[in-house]
């Protein structure tokens, strides 16, 4: 079955553990100008993972709320349908990969259309290298298999990660939810682009806290984005087979119309000269 | 050589010429390559990889996390890269403060801290450290217009040894006045002067509580530990009116200094930039407090600040290391005069149940107007390193003084359960944020080890033997805290005096969710298997 991590940002403290143990783990270099802690941690190619921290107002008062942002690890990724290479691939435990560096299968030929695809921004491209990869967060895809949580999830000493199956998780969202009246009563990632591997509760809308609820002025879609693609692409074999069949039947129509015509002329030729004699 | 006809020559030079540029041509490429391949080489940041973590297969057993430090926090800072997430911050911050995890989540719109700096002793690779104002320490001495004053708490005096390889509690009183007369300052005064102050001001607060000259309750704790103070707005605001209403000895030295002093000196007080050497990290933290600024507004300047800089004993250590100055090698240097004679009573205020002792020994004097017996100078119950201490004192014309000293904030949120509870019988209480009082404070030396009472009871002789060898013991004996009140302050708890050195404090109980604080004890450290 699939695993998932649930991200409670009611129980985050904002120590950033998360962020150090995925840098340890993954052995990831530190810049000064890239923070993955704070108002300005984005992620970029060694930064896998960052803790987010926005001042939100609520009606009462502003609060304070950090959020860990990593990639979500669709069900159905966006990236792996993009790349004409294969170097996605989305294995059984959860994780999505990059076959190039977790594999070392290099396939990849730095076209970057995952970059393009993905709606949350998450790979990045190691811009300062000559011969660079696309990098992202691999869910600790060897920790994964061993069944074990990833680096972030188990340093976490609040609670706010909890690991598990993507189903049973999602239970646990919702009785939480029921449970208590401060939360937004939604599970981000439960449907959001076809559902992802990493699931949010939040007690604040979740667009305030930087998760993506709207894409070109509408909801985002619930439909995993492959499907726009596979709705175009499916027609590709009845066309392929179709326009081949339409222009064999042309062809032939068009020989044997030559052949009829031949035939025709030589038959009038022929009647000529059986006139003559 | 001169058998070497010219073709041969002419051959050989071309041979070298082809060789040369083959040398050429190579590097070249060479270059090339390693040009465009280094690109793939990971970059070496120079960090140390710890070697706990240098194998991948002992993760997790030794990973366990960290505590929440807010990047703006004005005592400490983290350096990210070095974390290795062993988690011994969160045991101090837990079991030592009994902060970390004892307060609700989702955070409000604060990181909960009450500064007191003991992660960064216990911390192994150095990551949490305090924040350092050297450099605006070395900007105000570098400038000629500025009159710059330095105080030093009175546990440095024992701990600043340390740093140079002297053992544990070395007496280096007078070299550290030497060396910080090195380094440029224009005035040397101790705030072991103002610890003598603050016994007045707090003892007579003490006396007019048990008489009922004030209306504030019993018992009356102390206010000279900034940590402390943090800590009881946070988790028992409503006990804020028991707090002494007196400030710390560094900010009565801060507004007596910008006043008093530079009155008597003639210097104006824009121009004074006033420095402290502390043990604390939270000194920093009181020294920016919008409230301490009342020698400013004394002089109608509100933008002064009692204490404009404050320097740990590690930040002093490390300004005379870069400066070459070596403390084994320096003479011992006396105080400049006016604020700069103590008592042995303020220099016990360094060690846990020394504010207690001096107090009581003052207190004593007042009520009776006597010498307090032999007895009080070497008040045993009240010394030493237990977590929580207790004593009686009989002061003939106020009755049996019962008093309690607490140190570590865990042993703290015992003792204020009780005093919640109605449960106190106690009239005068001491609380110390940190393990030992300041002599174990966050801003003290590292030791190679984790902080163990072996060094603390080692400081903490030092500071009594100097009590004990010091011809004043009593902090009214001062004289130039009797000339203060002459020519300045007039009385303890005077008008003047409580403008100066009297404060008010803040309930911090909106930055923290208090609304289930039962549930959140519940995330206590985790340790992953």
């Amino acid at each position: 079955m699939a695993k998932a991590v649930l991200v409670d940002i009611t129980k985050c403290v904002g120590c950033g553990g998360c962020t150090v143990a995925c840098k340890l783990y993954n052995e990831l270099t530190w810049e000064e100008k890239e923070p993955q802690l704070g108002e300005k941690a984005n992620l970029c190619a060694n930064n896998w993972t960052v803790v987010q921290k926005f001042a939100v107002d609520t009606p009462e008062t502003g609060v304070w709320r950090y959020i860990k942002r990593q990639c979500m690890h669709c069900l159905e990724p966006a990236c792996e349908s993009a790349c004409f290479t294969h170097s996605f691939v989305k294995t059984k435990e959860g994780a999505v990969i990059y076959k190039p560096t977790e594999l070392k299968q290099d396939f990849c030929v730095g076209c970057r259309y995952c970059m393009i695809a993905c709606p949350f921004d998450i790979p990045k491209f190691e811009w300062d290298k000559a011969l660079p990869f696309v990098r992202k967060c691999r869910f600790c895809n060897d920790r994964l298999k061993a069944g074990e949580p990833p680096a972030c999830v188990s340093v976490c000493p609040t609670g706010a990660l909890k690991f598990g199956e993507r189903e049973e998780l999602l239970v646990e969202a919702r009785q939480r939810i029921s449970a208590s009246p401060h939360y937004v009563k939604d599970i981000y990632g439960e449907k959001e682009y076809g559902g992802t591997s990493w699931l949010y509760l939040s007690d604040v809308p979740f667009e305030k806290i930087g998760l993506k609820t709207t894409a070109f002025e509408k909801p985002v879609s619930k439909e995993p984005i492959p499907l726009y693609s596979w709705n175009v692409l499916k027609w590709t074999p009845y066309i392929f087979v179709g326009w081949g069949a339409v222009l064999t039947a042309l062809h032939y129509y068009t020989k044997r119309r030559v052949e009829v015509h031949e035939e025709e002329m030589y038959e009038a030729v022929e009647t000529k000269e059986d006139i003559k004699q | 050589m001169m058998s070497l006809n010219s073709k041969e020559l002419e051959e050989s030079k071309e041979i070298t010429r082809r060789a040369f540029l083959k040398i050429i041509s190579g590097l070249g490429l060479t270059g090339l390559m390693a040009g465009g391949l280094s690109g793939c080489v990971p970059k070496q940041t120079g960090e140390i990889t710890p070697p706990l973590l240098a194998k991948s297969k002992m993760w997790p057993e030794n990973v366990v996390g960290r505590i929440p430090i807010d990047p703006d926090n004005p005592s400490i800072v983290r350096y990210d890269e070095k974390c290795i997430l062993c988690g011994q911050c969160i045991q101090a911050c837990q079991e030592t403060q009994s902060v970390y995890g004892f307060y609700n989540l989702p955070v409000v719109d604060e990181t909960i801290c009450i500064n007191c700096g003991q992660c960064t002793l216990v911390c192994p690779t150095g990551a949490i450290s305090e924040r350092d104002d050297t450099r605006k320490v070395l900007k105000a001495l570098a400038d000629p217009d500025k009159f710059v004053v330095v105080q030093t708490a009175p546990a440095t005096r024992v701990a600043l040894g340390e740093e140079f390889g002297m053992p544990a509690g070395a007496w280096v009183m007078g070299q550290q006045v030497a060396a910080l007369r090195r380094l440029g300052f224009d005035a040397v005064l101790d705030t072991n002067f103002t610890a003598d102050l603050t016994i007045m001001e707090e003892a007579t607060e003490l006396i007019k509580r048990i008489k009922g000259e004030i209306d504030k309750p019993l018992p009356q704790f102390t206010s000279c530990s900034p940590g402390w103070i943090k800590f009881c707005e946070y988790f028992y605001p409503e006990l804020l009116p028991h707090m002494s209403s007196c400030k710390s000895p560094q900010q009565m030295f801060g507004a007596l200094a910008k006043t008093y002093y530079a009155k008597n000196k003639n210097i104006p007080p824009e121009k004074f930039v006033s420095v402290s050497i502390m043990p604390c990290t939270a000194k920093k933290f009181e020294a920016k407090r919008p409230e301490m600024n009342d020698s400013g507004l004394c002089l109608g300047k509100p933008a002064l600040r009692d204490v404009d800089i404050v320097l740990t004993t590690r930040e002093l250590a490390r300004l005379l290391k870069q400066r070459n100055i070596d403390l084994n090698k320096l003479p011992k240097e006396n105080y400049d005069p006016l604020m700069g004679e103590s008592t042995g009573g303020a220099i016990i205020f360094g060690a846990t149940g020394g504010v207690m002792e001096a107090a009581v020994r003052t207190a004593y004097f007042f009520v009776t107007g006597q010498q307090p017996p032999a007895s009080l100078f070497n008040l045993t119950p009240v010394r030493g390193l237990s977590g929580i201490k207790e004593a009686q004192v009989d002061i003939p014309g106020a009755g049996t003084v019962k008093v309690a000293i607490c140190h570590g904030m865990a042993n703290g949120r015992k003792v204020l359960e009780k005093v919640k509870q109605g449960q106190s019988p106690w009239h005068f209480i001491e609380f110390m944020a940190c393990p030992g009082g300041c002599l174990g404070g966050g801003g003290q030396p590292r030791t190679t080890a984790l902080p163990s009472d072996e060094i603390r009871t080692k400081r903490l002789n030092s500071l009594y033997q100097a009590d004990a060898r010091w011809q004043r013991r009593e902090s009214h004996e001062n004289p130039e805290v009797v000339a203060l009140y002459h020519k300045f302050l007039e009385h303890p708890m005077s008008e003047l005096a409580e403008k100066l050195l009297h404060t008010e404090y803040v309930s911090r109980a909106d930055k923290l969710n208090r609304t289930a604080v039962a549930a959140a004890r519940s995330w206590k450290l985790r340790v992953v298997k």
